[in-house]
């Protein structure tokens, strides 16, 4: 074997917008994982879709603790989930254009999606009153 | 359109086995678990929106079909949150571990947990749905 030096330069890189994208696919998933696995369990097994009604939902945004869980939940998963769609569709589309297009489209759904979500969570639940 | 046809090509063509079995399956739950949380988001702010239709859309989210598409949803969930764990424990710190024996050992590894959590879950799922839409034990 011939001898070889071998030098280590250290380079520091600056991070690009898919760099921290990743980042945030990682830190908002280690988030998720308690967040989203406790909100399935209660609702869907532990309460279940059946014993749910507006009134519930009133009850529960009643307390503001849920609705900062909620709001936790809906700020990391939506965010998380579209731009999980934005690599998958990287995948299927090599056009630079095309990548561009289909990425604003991806933030405009989201940004609709969101506010939607956020209108409701700070409003609440709109009641006739008074309430029986 | 060649892209999209090389690239399903390369989803399907690829005889990877179980670490490419992980990455597509990690692929559809991510897509419906997404699918299902735009949906999900605009039906409970309904409270706020219409609160008249939100009685109507709880009915339809109580059928049976939405039920058995319930429990499917339960188990993206966890399989997505499980592979994802997976995923960030070999790359943060057993970056030696992307091997193809590893990554078998590993994807049953997370089907198996993936089980211990969806099974009594849908368990529990199911028997509200026969308590509720077929008058089963009792309901």
């Amino acid at each position: 074997m011939a001898a070889t030096t071998e030098t280590v330069r250290r380079v520091k890189i600056r991070p690009n917008y898919d760099h921290v994208a990743w980042k945030w696919m990682r830190y908002s998933a280690l988030l998720l994982i308690p967040l989203v696995w406790f909100h399935v369990i209660l609702q869907d097994v532990i309460v279940g879709v059946h014993a749910m009604d507006l009134n519930y939902v009133a009850e529960r945004w009643a307390n503001i603790g849920w609705r900062i869980y909620d709001a936790a939940l809906l700020g990391f998963a939506m965010a998380h989930g579209i731009n999980g769609v934005r690599q998958v569709a990287n995948d299927f589309i090599k056009g630079e254009r095309a990548r561009v297009v289909v990425s604003w489209l991806l933030f405009i759904f989201w940004l609709v999606i969101t506010g939607i979500g956020a209108v409701a969570l700070v409003a609440g639940v709109r009641q006739n009153f008074p309430l029986n | 359109m060649s892209t999209l046809k090389t690239t399903l090509t390369g989803y399907t063509g690829y005889r990877g086995r179980e670490g490419h079995y992980a990455f597509l399956l990690h692929r559809l739950t991510g897509l419906g678990t997404v699918l299902f949380l735009a949906i999900h988001v605009v039906d409970i702010a309904l409270v706020y929106i219409y609160p008249e239709g939100f009685g109507d859309v709880l009915k339809l989210y109580q059928s049976t079909l939405f039920g058995i598409g319930e429990i499917g949803l339960v188990f993206c969930v966890f399989f997505h949150g499980i592979n994802g764990l997976r995923i960030a424990y070999f790359d943060m710190f057993k970056p030696g571990g992307w091997e193809i024996a590893k990554q078998r050992n590993s994807t049953r590894i997370t089907l198996i947990g993936t089980l211990i959590l969806w099974l009594p879950a849908t368990f529990f799922m199911l028997r509200n749905i026969l308590i509720h839409n077929f008058g089963l034990f009792g309901g």
